[in-house]
């Protein structure tokens, strides 16, 4: 019987997801350009880096799932982990701000597609693993690849649920409500271990306080240099043959006539030349 | 034809506007004119707009106690004149200086006491009841969150604050340029908008009038440099009177972040403005119920010194240089005052503003007539004269008026009684040719 | 002799006309262009599809029947009819379900794949995309045995290029799904968040209240819009100040950015100058947005947008 609501709530309601136990959780975060910093291409035809970076936003929503999730189950072991240089610790330190235990910085060598990408930090999370759950936002803001999640999912030979607004895990079983066009929304089951893709609407980040943004900054990051991992080869790539930044000077066209004449002018607009109308 | 006016004020922001309002008043036909789109979208549309009394020098706070006045009777200082945009609002929090070691609280309280001005005495406790988040431990010296000590436990606590129960800030700053704008034109005052000054034309060292980008001349014995960031290079158009100035002034990049409240707090109806030299930093609420954070330049933090129109295109240098927040700053403004407000959540992506302070040597502004007759200026207002806006306006009107009626005012300096707290200011304490005022707090505070 | 595939999408029974600008690109060049169907469908899709340059049509069933929606299954078929019928290279939409499925194909098959596409150029497995919000456009080429490309929807033109073409039925074998789909619900929310959305419409002083608003959300819907607003309206109390846009509220990176009544102060426009296309609809010419944007509406908002809701929801049936 139940000594008290607490009592009810430990062993009817929590119960069945508490035979969980021991989660690896790992989170993949990106560090990319701040949505209002200035992109400039150098001679490179690399961006200039010289801006500010933050961790993408989308990745904030899988820390927070992540961590949201070891709180329900009480024993979780949640690691960021993340490709690229050493600024990229900065992200890292962010999502342990926010409750991740640890973090791997894999060092990327070269510049990395989507399938590189996947391919090291699928082979950190084998290497450090094995998972039981790989969060991740449903896109990045800087590149757009749009792929590296589900790239992960077939490396880690695991399902994978993207644009993920609800998650649950209910008796060793992914629960989770993706978002699709125009509102609709499909309930997926998912096995364990699973890729969960973050949404925007999945959760409202818990930002850290100053004491866990200190307490970050002891937790511990493995750094291994992509060479040195076992990343599975590919005779695929995406080489990126050009880079430029699209125009910045704004010259203003008049739209004039009946209001019935701008609206048609202003579909056309949408239709053909912003592209935005299905 | 060239057109003719009695004064051209170039500049039309929260300083320019007040300056042509008053001498539009006294009979003058002015015209502002403005290289932006419109009033107070320069450097007055990031200004905190924080109105309070606490300065380091008498005069400074005499000027500031003599501001409130103005923003207090808003509609009446306009002369109830209409703008379809709306009236900016003053938003009365109350002030908080914490006593601290970064900020010489007793001069300033012998400044009140000397100009009057109402404050009481809060202790730890005291505060403790009203700003329950706050936590009043002392952690000076400021430090940047890079330096190992920045998280150290702290072993003492502060002695309390000096409330002052007037101040606060303005809702929209921008705004309120626009309004001062529109009092000004029902006066007869003119404004012109994308109006670039190229030349300022003079001649047998007596100023003629400008010359605009587009090549349009306007003539006018009277020019009021009112430039903001950009009053250097526009004093270097009028022969002389850059090398004319002993103060100089010079463009100094800000950032100012927006943190939320901590949760359960509403910072935005309950909390107070606060002045806190214990951690380098100044806030007050901001629409969204947050924090609003300025940096008061502790010394531990790196001055950038840029060139305004490289700052606005984001052509400077590095990008520590530029326009966009940067997250260095961020963390150290956001963490420091997290120090002070534990339950603060930080978010990982910078938000605020970025722009300049047009910065004198001292801090202090120049207020004054210069080496060219008919050439004057209301410059180097250094971040902290958004709140003396209207007194400056009318200061500088009396000025010019004076010396272009004979006064001169760098043997016999101006002796200007503020209207409504009767107390007269030696304008030459605002002058070009002074010495470098050590009595200045060197910062934001003035 | 090449094949390229086409990845077909349907919705509520009817056929995407964003397809057929897929079917464009793909058909351009010598090789055959095979279009592949999954979604369960009676109408002729076969008949519009090779006036756009469509060789023939596949019907992907399992089991002589439509494979229920499920990524995974339909994901190996897909895999299963590009290695039936040779397909080296395959084309689809950049929408939610191509993301997922070509996506899905692409890390199945460890193939190179662009998404969200502005241009391609199959003969140099080329394809250029936008990044960083639209601030920069990178061309990538793809190197492997094949290439998938997910173009955004009416970024290409659909060009008509009649075949004779036929329509065919391929059995795939699906085993079962680690992935079981639940159930799916059609969209009852029309809310688009500020920061996601691809088109924002924004109402400023010019709305004069926040009842006003409502003209924005009705403008919005066919839109698939996020609505915003200007501080003045937040500071005016006429909507939430989750709804501002601006140097102390979001920093939006839309495609489309239109501003209603909004006069284009510094802080409002350094929120949205990142904003790909700004239109701006005001009654005053010399207002600041009038010279900051790409197209300068002058005249009455209460016009000319319930007019263009008009013309929208007459495009969208």
């Amino acid at each position: 019987m139940f000594s008290t609501f607490r009592d009810f709530v430990m062993k009817v309601v929590l119960k069945p997801t508490r035979q969980v136990m021991d989660l690896k959780i790992y989170v993949c975060v990106k560090h990319v350009p701040d949505t209002a910093a200035t992109i400039r291409v150098g001679t490179d035809g690399r961006i200039d880096e010289d801006i500010t970076f933050i961790m993408n936003p989308y990745d904030e929503n899988a820390v927070e799932e992540a961590v949201r999730l070891k709180k329900q189950v009480g024993e979780a072991d949640v690691v960021a982990v993340t490709l690229g240089n050493d600024t990229a610790e900065a992200t890292l330190r962010s999502a342990m701000a926010m409750g991740a235990d640890r973090a791997i910085l894999v060092r990327s060598a070269g510049r990395p597609d989507g399938i590189t990408t996947a391919g090291a930090l699928c082979a950190a999370i084998r290497r450090d693993g094995p998972a039981d759950l790989v969060f991740t936002g449903r896109e990045s803001i800087d590149a757009e690849g749009f792929q590296t999640m589900f790239r992960l999912g077939a490396c880690l030979d695991m399902p994978v649920a993207s644009n993920v607004v609800a998650f649950a895990l209910e008796k060793g079983m992914v629960r989770v409500t993706c978002e699709m066009e125009a509102g609709d929304r499909e309930d997926l089951e998912l096995p364990m271990p699973c890729v969960v893709g973050a949404g925007k609407d999945l959760n409202q980040p818990a930002y850290p306080k100053l004491p866990d943004i200190l307490r970050a900054r002891k937790k511990p990051v493995t750094v291994v240099d992509q060479d040195q991992l076992q990343v599975p080869p590919s005779t695929s790539r995406v080489e990126m043959v050009r880079l430029e930044t699209t125009a910045e000077e704004r010259h203003p066209k008049p739209l004039e006539g009946s209001a019935d004449k701008i609206a048609d002018a202003i579909v056309r607009i949408l239709r053909d030349e912003a592209k935005v109308l299905e | 034809m060239t057109k003719k006016y009695d004064a051209i004020i170039i500049g039309a922001g929260v300083i320019g506007c007040p300056i042509g309002y008053e001498l539009a008043k006294m009979g003058y036909k002015t015209l502002n004119v403005d290289k932006l789109s419109d009033a107070g979208e320069g450097s007055t549309a990031a200004s905190c707009a924080i109105v309070r009394a606490h300065y380091s020098t008498v005069d400074g706070v005499a000027m500031a106690y003599e501001g409130f006045k103005y923003w207090l009777e808003w509609e009446n200082y306009l002369g109830n004149v209409q703008d379809e945009k709306g009236l900016a609002k003053y938003m009365n929090t109350g002030s908080l200086l914490i006593k601290s070691q970064g900020h010489d609280w007793q001069k300033v309280k012998n400044n009140y006491d000397v100009v009057g001005v109402q404050y009481e005495e809060w202790d730890v406790a005291k505060i403790k009841e009203m700003v329950p988040v706050y936590d009043m431990h002392e952690f000076w010296p400021v430090k940047r969150p890079e330096d190992p000590d920045f998280f150290k436990e702290p072993e003492r606590m502060l002695e309390g604050a000096l409330f002052c129960p007037e101040g606060g800030y303005m809702s929209d700053p921008a705004l309120s340029a626009h309004n001062i704008m529109r009092a000004a034109e029902a006066r007869g005052a003119e404004f012109i908008f994308q109006a670039e000054v190229a030349a300022v034309r003079s001649e047998n060292n007596r100023v003629l009038g400008i010359t605009l980008k587009d090549g349009t001349q306007i003539d006018a014995p009277v020019v009021v440099n009112v430039g903001g960031p950009h009053s250097h290079k526009i004093n270097q158009m009028a022969e002389g009177v850059y090398e004319g100035c002993n103060i100089k002034t010079k463009a100094l990049r800000h950032e100012v972040m927006h943190c939320p409240s901590p949760e359960g707090y509403d910072y935005l109806n309950d909390g107070y403005h606060t002045s806190d030299g214990d951690i380098g930093c100044y806030y007050r609420p901001e629409a969204g119920n947050m924090f609003l954070i300025g940096s008061e330049d502790p010394d531990c933090d790196p001055q950038e010194w840029v060139d305004p129109d490289l700052f606005y295109a984001g052509k400077e240098s590095s990008y520590r240089r530029n326009n966009q927040l940067t997250a260095e700053q961020w963390q150290a403004q956001t963490y420091r005052c997290a120090r002070r407000v534990p339950d603060m959540a930080i978010p990982n992506q910078p938000r605020g503003v970025c722009d300049l302070y047009d910065c004198s040597d001292d801090w202090i502004p120049i207020y004054d007539k210069s080496s060219m007759q008919g050439f004057y200026m209301a410059i180097g207002s250094s971040g902290n004269q958004y709140k003396n806006a209207p007194v400056a306006g009318a200061m500088m009107a009396e000025l010019i008026d004076k010396c272009e009626k004979g006064l001169d005012h760098d043997k016999e300096p101006l002796q200007y009684t503020l209207p409504h707290i009767g107390r007269q200011i030696d304008v030459g304490f605002f002058s070009r040719n002074r010495e470098i005022n050590y009595n200045s707090s060197f910062s934001v505070n003035g | 002799m090449d094949k390229t595939g086409v990845l077909i999408e349907m919705r509520d029974g009817k056929l995407k006309p964003s397809n057929l600008a897929v079917c464009s690109a793909a058909s351009r060049g010598d090789g055959e262009c095979i279009a592949l169907l999954l979604d369960d469908n009676e109408s002729a899709v076969g008949a519009t599809l090779q006036d756009y340059g469509v060789d023939s049509v596949v019907k992907i069933e399992a089991d002589d029947r439509a494979i229920p929606w499920n990524p995974e299954a339909w994901t190996a078929a897909i895999m299963q009819a590009m290695a039936h019928y040779g397909i080296a290279t395959l084309l689809g939409l950049a929408s939610v379900k191509g993301k997922i499925l070509l996506a899905g194909v692409a890390a199945a098959l460890d193939a190179p794949l662009v998404m969200d596409c502005t241009a391609v150029d199959l003969d140099r497995h080329a394809a250029v995309k936008p990044q960083f919000s639209g601030k920069a456009l990178a061309e990538f080429v793809t190197h492997g045995e094949r290439h998938i490309y997910g173009l955004r929807p009416n970024a290409l033109p659909a060009v008509k290029a009649p075949r004779q073409s036929r329509v065919e039925t391929f059995q795939a074998t699906i085993g079962s799904s680690r992935t079981t789909v639940l159930n799916v619900r059609k969209g009852a929310s029309d809310r688009v968040d500020l920061t996601e959305a691809n088109v924002i419409i924004s109402g400023g002083r010019g709305m004069a209240n926040g009842d006003n608003f409502g003209i924005l959300h009705e403008c919005a819907r066919p839109l698939s819009a996020a609505v915003g607003a200007s501080r003045v309206a937040v500071d005016a109390g006429w909507v939430s100040h989750t709804m501002q846009v601006g140097q102390t509220g979001k920093t939006v990176t839309p495609k489309v950015y239109i501003a209603c009544g909004i006069s284009g102060s510094v802080q409002h426009f350094a929120g949205m100058k990142t904003a790909g296309l700004i239109i701006a609809v005001n009654t005053d010419p010399q207002a600041a947005i009038m010279q900051k944007c790409d197209y300068a509406v002058c005249a009455d908002l209460f016009d000319i947008i319930p007019a263009l809701t008009r013309k929208l929801q007459k495009t969208a049936d």
